[in-house]
């Protein structure tokens, strides 16, 4: 059975290949770094069994964190190849640009009902906040991870009380982090009605057609006036494909609710 | 097709050769020999608190120097009044405390108590603090002497540990108290720092994302 082509393209493999690294070795970190912190809680011991108890859960984050890095490495030479000079700045780049501060706030007046809904290009200012939320996170765990890793080859150059800062820094940020992607980052790619029940974008590589016209018109047109529309239109996956990236991205939601709702009902238990 | 081939073989290349450089330990600095006499005798002397064959004892006493914070009074740190006025150089810190014996470290150092070593490792204060008399950190044969803590206390756990890596404050303050301002601003500024970013990007997002769903569920589509 042949179906129409009704999704356009947006994502490549490798980048579908890079964010589900990322998924998987940020829910491993999440857990087994609340693991480590709520080890006094009955939550926090159980979390820690699933990875071998309090020892080799630090074991297991310290080596998913060193290949979370590895991949961000991997990722900086995959842009360094695959910038082009000519779109770096533009609406097909993933850099903040003025438009998108202006597309925030009519897009907050469009909630409240004073406007129309802003024209969107190819990427919102939500999603590009998403990927450099990632990117400044990365780079500040990633650096306090590997100071509180190797702490005898850190504190070489730098004085052991650097150990206390970068510990705090770490739960810290790794607070912000996994608090932003289960609450926000879930609710806008499975909650919201526009993208109910599940935004299969980031796993099919392509986006249905009429979301797309509605919510980033600006980015159809566009590629219109450039003409290369058409070659951007896909055919839907097959039903199976679909069944696994629905049951794989709730598996991922409910690990995720599952860890920040443990972590805030014991919050008071912890011995920080 | 080609070239996204390359790709992948270029992330699946890196990908193992990183992993293969997991597979050797980290270097153990502090365990390095002192090869050359002139550019390592300073780095001996601080990590093994030596200086030539004799043990290193406090310097001569200044009377008249000031130190801001530390000095009381005229002649802080002749000989005899360090024993009476500066009690983080007695042989035994306890000295003249009534009931000693009777007594649990906890009594009195109950704010000591709450730190990773002793809640997550386990540990007692005496596995570091050793038994009694428990000299002043900075009595100059005790151990905890920051000149050769490291040697003698943090690694009996922590191979390798060297003088800077024993610089880790293990009795660490509540980043977040007012208190902490004082006795650690670094951490204190870091960890409000990052307090602030946290709440900053939910101020934004919570409620934008909640609007956002409110707005679509009455959409008329």
């Amino acid at each position: 059975m042949m179906t129409n082509k009704n999704r356009i393209k947006r994502f490549t493999p490798v980048q579908r290949l890079f964010h589900v690294l990322l998924m998987l070795s940020f829910m491993v970190l999440g857990a087994s770094g609340l693991s480590r912190l709520y080890i006094n809680t009955g939550w926090g011991k159980w979390l820690a069994g699933l990875f071998g108890g309090y020892e080799s859960a630090l074991l297991v984050h310290t080596y998913t964190g060193i290949f979370l890095i590895t991949g961000f490495f991997v990722h900086i030479l995959y842009l360094m190849a695959k910038i082009n000079p000519k779109t770096i700045i533009g609406p097909d780049s993933l850099l903040p640009r003025g438009e998108d501060i202006k597309q925030f706030f009519s897009h907050i007046g469009w909630f409240l009902g004073f406007r129309e809904s802003p024209r969107f290009d190819r990427w919102g200012y939500w999603e590009k906040f998403d990927y450099w939320a990632v990117f400044w996170g990365m780079v500040i765990i990633g650096i306090t991870g590997l100071i509180m890793a190797y702490p005898l080859v850190a504190t070489r150059y730098m004085p052991g009380w650097g150990l206390n800062v970068a510990l705090w820094v770490h739960r810290i940020e790794a607070f912000l982090a996994m608090a932003h992607v289960f609450i926000i980052h879930f609710f806008i790619a499975h909650l919201r009605r526009h993208n109910f029940p599940m935004d299969r974008a980031m796993f099919e590589g392509s986006t249905d057609l009429e979301a797309v016209r509605s919510e980033k018109p600006a980015w159809i047109d566009r590629l219109k006036k450039q003409g290369d529309y058409e070659n951007l239109l896909v055919r839907e996956s097959q039903p199976q494909q679909k069944a696994i990236f629905f049951v794989f991205g709730y598996i991922m939601v409910a690990i995720g609710l599952f860890l920040i709702a443990g972590a805030l009902v014991n919050w008071q238990r912890v011995i920080w | 097709m080609k070239r996204r081939n390359n790709t992948f073989t270029l992330i699946i290349s890196i990908l193992l050769l990183s992993g293969g450089f997991l597979l050797f330990p980290a270097k153990r600095f502090a365990q390095e020999e002192a090869a050359s006499k002139i550019m390592r005798y300073k780095q001996y002397e601080v990590s093994t608190g030596y200086y030539e064959e004799y043990e290193a004892k406090p310097g001569k006493q200044l009377p008249f120097v000031e130190i801001p914070g530390v000095r009381h009074g005229l002649f802080p740190y002749s000989p005899a009044a360090a024993s009476v006025r500066n009690p983080s150089r007695l042989a035994d810190a306890h000295q003249g405390i009534r009931f000693y014996d009777r007594r649990r470290c906890e009594d009195c150092h109950i704010e000591q108590t709450k730190n990773i070593h002793i809640t997550r490792a386990n540990l007692t204060c005496r596995q570091c603090h050793g038994g009694e008399p428990i000299a002043s950190s900075e009595h100059y044969f005790s151990p905890m002497n920051p000149i050769r803590r490291h040697a003698y206390v943090c690694s009996k756990c922590h191979e390798g540990a060297s003088a800077s890596y024993a610089g880790y404050v293990i009795h660490a303050p509540n980043p977040f108290s007012a208190s902490t301002l004082k006795s650690f601003p670094v951490l204190f500024y870091a960890a409000w720092i990052m307090v602030a970013i946290a709440v900053l990007t939910f101020v934004v997002f919570l409620p934008h994302t909640i609007l956002w769903g409110l707005r679509e569920l009455l959409l008329k589509k």
